[in-house]
């Protein structure tokens, strides 16, 4: 029996459809999360993201995700927007705390292109790890114009307009990815693999 | 940055339709099967857009859209009669990664680009613009290029970025549908006018056509329907001809 990876499906803003069936596509079972008890029934959290951080973790809030979150002790993956509010702060309209699993902060994409920064672009894995396994200088989807800042933790970066930004982030069992895996082709479908057989 | 190479479906349910000139369609195939054969192809996005949903005041048809993401594991932008925040919230749902607005802000509440993307995020809300020239300037049409709006296409492309749009969506009523080539000037106006991506749409008719316009008006991406519909080339021959032309695509 195969680990069960639970999607976190919260607010009106959610587009859980495609991560689900991406997970489906790389041999993982799926169970959605609507309500905080299902958190003990799964092995494994996505925390997806569609939306602005404030919006999101407001309705993260509302739903009582956020405590469940925090004690999760086995591997979550946030995407997008969803390794941003692994932050502790955020500045998308306004100053928002961020659900703290992570010491960093999320400010807007500032280069010389155009933004928010969207299509396909390479990954640079900067730190041996699972997740990333495989996947150096693979390309992946973004679709963003906030990016999360911090020091430490970083497992790859990307490059846009001659900006480096921090495109996956690691800290024991929480990852974080800016691109959209289940928007990458065949390269997104191995990284939820890697995710699956962590 | 890589320039994204798009596939575009324009739909009357159930069948996609190749409109000529925003007038006269022609269908050309099923959405679920075009879908997945453009993203067989290598496509870097797929931009649905249901193009009578807003003319015939008739609700989006959230099936169609739902089956058709179902085939695809890149992003998908999809619109057409959009209104309301929870016609955003149910494409969202049924698998759209983006959703286009474009007759209901230009006409009737612009303010709905700034709610919409406080809710979903600016990257997720997209605004598509159909503009028609005129002696000295452009102007924002609607409803497959029918209906007048009065606002100048420059100026609106400034309102819509600071309103919170995340994406400009530039189809031409001029040049759509008859494979000439793009508007390049307009093009080139409206990607220096604004700092949020720009893709281009109406007009290709030849590998060369798409290369003048990335190398002129240097758009984050071009939207293809008419060449491929008609089997003239594929996405692969297109990022093919860029690579070799010194334009980089994704692979």
């Amino acid at each position: 029996m195969s680990d069960v990876i639970g999607i976190v499906n919260y607010g009106i803003t959610g587009n859980i459809h495609s991560i689900k069936k991406a997970i489906i596509k790389a041999g993982g079972d799926v169970l959605i999360i609507d309500e905080p008890s299902n958190f003990d029934n799964v092995d494994k959290i996505v925390l997806p993201g569609v939306g602005s951080f404030k919006n999101a973790m407001k309705e993260l809030k509302s739903d009582g995700f956020i405590e469940k979150l925090e004690n999760f002790n086995k591997p979550i993956l946030g995407i997008c927007l969803g390794m941003q509010i692994l932050s502790r702060i955020g500045f998308e309209y306004g100053e928002n705390k961020g659900i703290n699993l992570i010491n960093a902060e999320v400010k807007p994409v500032l280069c010389n292109g155009k933004v928010p920064h969207v299509g396909f672009n390479s990954i640079k894995v900067t730190a041996d790890n699972k997740l990333l396994f495989g996947l150096d200088n693979k390309e992946f989807y973004f679709m963003h114009s906030y990016e999360v800042i911090n020091y430490t933790n970083i497992i790859s970066l990307t490059e846009y307009s001659g900006h480096k930004f921090v495109s996956a982030i690691n800290k024991n069992n929480i990852y974080g990815v800016q691109f959209h895996p289940e928007k990458s082709r065949e390269a997104g479908i191995s990284l939820f693999k890697n995710f699956i057989e962590l | 940055m890589k320039v994204r190479i798009i596939a575009k479906l324009d739909v009357k349910p159930p069948f996609v339709v190749k409109p000529v000139h925003f007038e006269g369609l022609r269908k050309v195939g099923i959405p679920t099967e075009l879908a997945k054969k453009y993203y067989k192809q290598g496509a870097d996005e797929l931009l649905y857009i249901d193009i009578v949903a807003s003319l015939y005041r008739r609700e989006i048809l959230f099936d169609e859209i739902e089956v058709t993401a179902n085939e695809l594991f890149i992003p998908f932008t999809v619109g057409g009669g959009v209104k309301t925040i929870d016609d955003f919230s149910k494409l969202f749902h049924c698998g759209a990664d983006k959703v286009v607005i474009n007759t209901f802000a230009v006409q009737e509440d612009p303010d709905i680009i700034n709610r919409a993307a406080e809710i979903f995020g600016n990257q997720a809300v997209v605004v598509n613009i159909e503009a028609k020239k005129w002696d000295d300037h452009w102007e924002c049409y609607t409803d497959c290029g029918r209906i007048q709006s009065g606002k100048n296409v420059l100026e609106w492309v400034e309102e819509v970025e600071s309103r919170g749009a995340g994406e400009i969506v530039l189809q031409s009523v001029d040049t759509d549908g008859r494979q000439r080539g793009f508007d390049v000037t307009l093009a080139k106006k409206v990607v220096d006018a604004v700092n949020i991506p720009v893709i281009i749409a109406s007009g290709a008719g030849s590998l060369e056509d798409i290369k003048t316009l990335i190398q002129e008006a240097k758009p984050s991406g071009v939207a293809i329907a008419g060449l491929l519909h008609y089997n003239k080339i594929t996405i692969a021959d297109i990022k093919k001809y860029l690579t070799e032309h010194g334009i980089e695509v994704s692979q």
